[in-house]
């Protein structure tokens, strides 16, 4: 579009020069415009474009650009502002992709939209029509989208995947994941390998099975599928390929068929060993004395072949997990300098309250350090046996009796850390995990499953650990477990963390601030009130020499609606839905001078 | 120099079709209907097209929508040769065109249901193979509000279980050789412009016999009527295929037997 309405003034304005620029721009469009696996596995590295979730395979959140840094963020300011409008504003968890002169945000409620990214004006909408029996089980939020080829991809809360044409917004292909109504929903971002789009499943909390899929990106057409719970079979373009696991080694009669195990975060990817990473979900029910054994492979870390959809290797980080410590948390690949030698990692803060180091060519457990201050449940983790050390508090067996006795645990269930996504720096060797500190009581109830009910089994309610905070982001050292500078937030932080190479690290918190801090000190640099709490995943471009941060404001998630005392916290944030982009500030006369050849 | 040369040469063809199409600009002819809203519509549709009012083209419906949601319209354009398209737009509704019907090897006539927003002309469009559109139309009154009323389905979940069931009949009429067809879907056809619920409506239906030859082609638009009920009159007898779907890509294919 921008390409004819250029080309056509262009023609009528009889300029030669102008034709001249026309030509080239559309041709390098032309070759910008349809993404490539090739620029997919480029990504961490154009700062021109942002072409995935996580800003990387690898979801490092990672950005190479320096134009705005620790000695410049003075002068960030905002460059626009898009309202994501209507009276649908609840949680927009989303990040930002970049490509062909458009932004792609997805918004709450199933929404999409393709935005200019020099003004920010609409390009196009898309909008799903969703059914009334929609179960999503922690908000109505989508966390991004897709780019492969020309089109842009992003899954529904009624368990749909759609692909439209990047251009124009209209449908392409949809295809369905499973039944909504069996409580199947979708919120997590896409990821393409080789052409393939990997999805996973929402509906933990509603005894869905959990599943890797892939699919043909171009067609949505299934390549292979690979269930979380031992005992599903697998399969790759059509044939069994096997079931996970081995049926009932972990898990007691039928259980299984209901065993949870959502994959609803989505998984990164390590081009080095050709292995998709996927975290998984609390196996369900809640009540772990229904499902006697380790349920696999649930609160796990699966690394998975690319090609077969085979289960290469598994960390499990809570065997029976009775505390919802849901251990869905993405796993990121670094390379961890460690007594002179490089290693092969990958890092998970697991909602355990454990930062768990792996090798990712085999899954082996290298280091398990805490970064919360307090966890009741276990006193470490065994490093021979990859197993957690437990400290006899789990909540009573409710037996047939209506209810089992009640403990108090921490982390609380909604995780030291929950969805939102931490960042790795290859410059300052430091992770930046956006924690929280609470805790619980939780106790255990007799449950049978009913098809698209809640299927928990549990009764629990929030609390939290200190007075003048919950949320904290820490710095994390790989190498050695230690926490190596903190922030405190007074609300729980649920939003994504980016970090650049301009010694930066940028969160937001429900209070409604984007916030930067200094990489290497952790002291806050630079804050901006967006008007509603933010909870969305930060990202950062170029565009004509220019760098920008942009992320979506609008309070909402899990917080609000499982938080128990917390929720009262929380209770007078205003709603609000909006994507801000910041820029450096330049004085007027210095634009104008730029303008003027 | 080249490019300058091309240059010149396209602003002289430009400067050229700009000479033509100035001394071809019609003016629309005056509406028999005394609408408001004909200059936007001819304007929209027909611009700079041969646009003639033409009896042969009827256009059925009652004269008061007794239900704004669901006003049943019967279009035939029986007495013309060659129609290869019949298009049909409410006037002063906020959407205007309801449906394009390519007849194909059917009957240039077709009925359907849609939703009206306020009294309008309800107009049916009949091109030709020579290029010209015939025109005929009535106006409809009705009380009003059909497009921006959330549609049944929005308040009720039958559409979330049965969306794009197709059910039909065909009737075979031995003396003319045709069969008419009466299909009727479910879908909930949402306009887009009733608060907070998005446009969501059936965009093509493709007919044809069972061989897979194309016998009839509809657009459908967001003011048809909330579970679509459409009858055609179609060449030949047997089985008819359809198939279709909606602008958010839920497809439907089905057989009607005779």
């Amino acid at each position: 579009m921008v390409r004819n309405s250029t080309g056509t003034s262009a023609v009528r304005g009889c300029c030669r020069a102008l034709i001249g620029m026309v030509l080239a721009a559309s041709a390098t469009a032309a070759v910008a415009a349809s993404v490539t696996d090739a620029m997919i596995a480029n990504d961490q590295n154009t700062p021109n474009d942002v072409l995935t979730v996580g800003m990387g395979y690898s979801g490092q959140r990672f950005s190479s650009s320096t134009k705005i840094n620790s000695d410049n963020i003075d002068d960030l300011v905002p460059a626009w502002s898009f309202s994501m409008g209507g009276e649908k504003q609840r949680g927009q968890e989303t990040q930002a992709l970049v490509n062909d002169g458009k932004i792609f945000i997805t918004g709450s409620y199933s929404r999409i939209w393709a935005l200019d990214q020099k003004t920010g004006q609409k390009i196009w909408v898309y909008e799903h029509r969703l059914p009334e029996g929609i179960v999503p089980c922690c908000d109505v939020v989508n966390r991004g989208a897709a780019l492969y080829d020309n089109l842009v991809i992003f899954g529904t809360l009624d368990a749909k995947l759609v692909a439209l044409n990047a251009d124009t917004g209209k449908v392409v292909w949809t295809e369905t994941i499973d039944d909504f109504k069996g409580g199947y929903s979708y919120t997590a971002a896409p990821l393409i390998v080789k052409g393939k789009l990997i999805t996973g499943v929402s509906g933990g909390e509603f005894g869905v099975v959990g599943r890797i899929e892939a699919r043909d990106a171009k067609t949505g057409k299934m390549v292979w599928s690979r269930p979380t719970v031992e005992g599903h079979m697998g399969y790759l373009n059509g044939k069994e390929n096997g079931i996970s696991g081995k049926l009932n080694a972990t898990w007691p009669g039928d259980l299984w068929k209901t065993g949870g195990a959502a994959t609803w975060l989505g998984c990164t990817y390590g081009a080095d060993t050709n292995q998709i990473y996927c975290g998984t979900g609390n196996p369900a029910p809640w009540n772990s004395y229904s499902r006697p054994g380790d349920n696999l492979y649930s609160t796990s870390t699966l690394a998975i072949n690319a090609d077969t959809g085979k289960i290469e290797w598994s960390y499990q980080s809570t065997p029976n997990d009775s505390w919802d410590f849901d251990g869905v948390n993405e796993f990121i690949s670094f390379d961890m300098k460690k007594d002179g030698k490089t290693v092969k990692a990958g890092a998970k803060a697991d909602r355990n309250g454990f930062f768990y180091v792996l090798n990712r060519e085999n899954g082996k457990l290298l280091s398990a350090s805490p970064f919360v201050t307090k966890q009741t449940w276990a006193s470490g983790v065994d490093l021979k046996t990859g197993r957690p050390i437990e400290s006899n508090n789990r909540p009573g067996d409710p037996g047939k009796g209506e209810k089992g006795s009640a403990v108090f645990a921490a982390p609380a269930f909604l995780g030291a850390k929950n969805w939102m996504p931490m960042a790795y720096s290859g410059q300052t060797g430091l992770f930046y995990v956006p924690a929280n500190e609470w805790g619980m009581d939780i106790w255990n109830e007799p449950i049978t499953y009913k098809k698209g009910a809640a299927f928990l089994g549990a009764g629990f309610t929030i609390k939290p650990l200190y007075d003048d905070y919950i949320g904290a982001l820490r710095a994390m050292d790989p190498a050695t477990g230690k926490i190596v500078w903190e922030y405190k937030n007074p609300a729980p932080l649920w939003g994504g963390v980016m970090t650049t190479a301009g010694n930066l690290v940028f969160t937001g918190t429900p209070e409604g601030f984007l916030k930067a801090f200094d990489a290497k000190t952790g002291k806050e640099l630079w804050k901006f009130q967006t008007g509603s709490g933010v909870v969305g995943q930060p990202t950062t471009w170029e565009m004509d020499g220019e760098q920008y941060i942009g992320v979506a404001s609008g309070w909402g998630g899990a917080v609000p609606l499982w938080g128990g005392e917390v929720a009262k916290k929380v209770k007078d944030i205003s709603q609000g839905g909006s994507f801000w982009v910041f820029k450096l500030h330049k004085s007027g006369k210095a634009a104008v001078a730029q303008v003027s050849p | 120099m080249t490019a300058m040369r091309i240059l010149r040469i396209a602003v002289f063809v430009l400067g050229q079709a700009g000479v033509v199409s100035a001394a071809l600009a019609l003016e629309p002819p005056p509406d028999p209907l005394k609408s408001p809203a004909w200059g936007t519509i001819y304007g929209r549709y027909f611009k700079d097209q041969k646009v003639v009012f033409d009896d042969r083209v009827k256009v059925i419906a009652p004269a008061n929508a007794e239900n704004p949601l669901d006003v049943p319209v019967q279009v035939s354009a029986e007495g013309l040769d060659g129609v290869d398209e019949i298009v049909v737009v409410a006037d002063l509704n906020p959407i205007q065109k309801i449906i394009s019907y390519e007849p194909l090897q059917a009957s240039p006539d077709l009925a359907f249901r849609f939703k009206v927003e306020q009294s309008t002309p309800i107009r049916a469009a009949a091109r030709t193979k020579d290029g010209v559109w015939h025109i005929g139309g009535v106006w409809l009154s009705a009380a009003g509000g059909g497009c921006t009323t959330p549609s049944y389905g929005s308040g009720d979940p039958v559409w979330q279980t049965r969306l794009n069931e197709v059910s039909g009949r065909l009737w075979p009429n031995a003396e003319t050789k045709t069969q008419r067809l009466r299909l009727r879907l479910i879908h909930p056809m949402d306009t887009g412009l009733a608060n907070g619920i998005p446009a969501f409506y059936i965009d093509r239906i493709l007919l044809s016999d069972a061989k897979g030859e194309a016998l009839a082609r509809v657009h459908s638009y967001e003011p048809i009527s909330e579970n679509p009920v459409f009858s055609f009159d179609l060449k030949g007898s047997g089985p008819v295929r359809v198939s279709g779907g909606d602008i958010q890509g839920n497809k439907f294919s089905a057989e009607i037997k005779p």
